[in-house]
């Protein structure tokens, strides 16, 4: 956005409480979101639960195209959509609601490198692994991506986001690497997590942060996604106190809420 | 041949050379999630500065390369570059809602003044990102900082930015000062005042190790499929040189 309109929507923002009726859109959930987008909607709403802040979370076959910058997932406040957890954060941050306020800048500058690492790495590995490799493409992703529409669009479609996803992936230089390039990435990834967390119970010690949400929407998704191989359930699963860290999140805040087990 | 710097690294440690043996496992994460912030939102804006801005690319970057590459390549290459640098960073930050390239500018160049003051943060007041001795979270933000910080450009808005953060300054003159005022085979620099051969050999080893990343450095910015034999030689030398190119280059 540019900087007059994010000034105007922050205006907006903070003059309203966070209505009751606040709805996450995402792509269908059974049939057709894929392994990239359900890691960053859930850790959009992990994000929401930790500021304890009500939504509900709607599946629609076109989220993709609903959103203003065409990813997912997008929430609708009021009059408002916002899409993507960065601006998310601050959109709740202009209505006043905080995780990471309790930070000095050093380690608010620590959480912010840790997120991009987030998203460099595991995102997009994620990405790499759904569009760029041949057998998981051919099984899982151009059956899941396109199943809401008919023949022929549904191969269009696929195709499309295909090529769209390799030339950037291209451009940022991991068209060439092969998989176990990419494992290996992912492997150093949790790894340099793993000791970030050490033995805390999140990673800024007693309270979570937008990290915290962040980490545990792309492991947690990783961990109960099936894909054709086990390889990167496993990469993750070397570390136990990711393991603990994920289990810790799901209990404190989505089954004692009573939302029951996250599918 | 070994090109990019995450490359080069994991050459170097192959072969017994590493500047982290003292950092604990923490400060090794850190290292690499802040050189996943530098390549994020830093680079694009350093990529933009040097390639795609049309004052600085036709005033500066493009002569300068030029005068290091052969005819008739020297036509060639930088043009290949410069769409290479904006193909990446449209591709990369170009989604929508920004659809104008002013938009996507603006919002690059934000995103590198923040992560510069982000830097800033985490330097503080001491010497080096670690403590008192360099590791290579270091030399990748220097490799990043000295040519944004030192080279003359006509349109110098990041720069201008990285001059009001003085610890930042300072880091760059301390590194430049200590590790390439002086040839490679000279005296080690100036660090821990030790008899010890050992760490005589790490700040020798920790100062090749900086000298390579600084000449892989113009790699970083470009396509990363050009092969290496195309590059320009090492862009900072030695201190009488070095101001006699800037002088050369400034309009």
């Amino acid at each position: 956005m540019s900087l007059v309109a994010e000034a105007f929507v922050s205006q907006i923002a903070a003059t309203e409480p966070w209505p009751e009726n606040a709805t996450l859109y995402q792509q269908l959930k059974g049939e057709q979101i894929l392994l990239s987008d359900n890691a960053a909607s859930l850790a959009v709403q992990a994000f929401l639960q930790m500021c304890n802040l009500p939504i509900k979370v709607v599946c629609r076959a076109n989220a993709e195209y609903m959103s203003p910058s065409g990813k997912v997932p997008f929430i609708h406040v009021g009059n408002q959509v916002v899409s993507e957890l960065g601006p998310i954060v601050q959109f709740v941050k202009a209505k006043g609601h905080s995780l990471s306020d309790g930070l000095d800048e050093v380690q608010k500058a620590e959480m912010k490198a840790y997120m991009e690492l987030v998203n460099n790495m595991l995102l997009t590995a994620e990405l790499y692994l759904q569009w760029c490799d041949e057998a998981t493409v051919g099984e899982i992703t151009h059956a899941r991506y396109g199943s809401p529409y008919p023949w022929p669009l549904n191969h269009i479609l696929a195709y499309q986001k295909q090529w769209e996803i390799k030339r950037k992936m291209k451009a940022i230089g991991w068209g060439n690497k092969t998989l176990d390039q990419v494992l290996e990435d992912v492997d150093q990834c949790c790894q340099a997590l793993s000791q970030r967390l050490g033995t805390q119970p999140y990673f800024f010690n007693k309270q979570p942060t937008e990290l915290d949400a962040l980490v545990f929407g792309h492991l947690y998704t990783i961990l109960t996604t099936q894909l054709t191989n086990d390889e990167l359930s496993e990469k993750v699963k070397n570390y136990s106190n990711l393991l603990a860290f994920c289990r810790r999140i799901e209990q404190h805040y989505f089954e004692e809420r009573g939302k029951g087990r996250l599918s | 041949i070994v090109c990019q710097p995450a490359k080069i690294l994991n050459f170097l440690r192959r072969q017994k050379y590493n500047a982290d043996y003292e950092l604990t496992a923490k400060q090794g994460a850190d290292t690499l999630a802040y050189v996943a912030l530098l390549e994020e939102k830093l680079l694009p804006a350093a990529l933009h500065t040097f390639w795609v801005e049309s004052d600085n690319y036709f005033t500066v970057t493009k002569p300068w390369f030029a005068s290091r590459i052969p005819f008739p390549l020297s036509l060639i290459l930088p043009g290949r570059m410069s769409r290479g640098a904006l193909n990446r960073i449209l591709l990369t930050r170009g989604a929508p809602p920004l659809y104008q390239l002013q938009e996507v500018e603006a919002q690059i160049y934000r995103d590198a003044k923040e992560c510069l003051n982000l830097l800033s943060y985490r330097l503080g007041t001491s010497q080096f990102f670690f403590g008192d001795t360099p590791c290579t979270l270091d030399a990748y933000v220097f490799g990043f900082l000295a040519p944004l910080y030192k080279v003359r450009f006509p349109k110098v808005q990041l720069q201008e930015h990285l001059k009001q953060l003085s610890n930042l300054c300072r880091f760059c003159d301390d590194i430049l000062h200590s590790y390439f005022r002086l040839t490679l085979g000279g005296t080690p620099p100036a660090g821990p005042e030790s008899v010890d051969a050992n760490l005589r050999k790490l700040t020798q080893l920790v100062n090749k190790e900086s000298n390579l990343i600084e000449k892989m450095d113009d790699k970083l910015r470009q396509s990363p499929q050009l092969p290496p034999r195309k590059l320009p030689t090492l862009r900072l030398t030695p201190a009488e040189e070095e101001s006699n190119s800037f002088q050369r280059l400034s309009p």
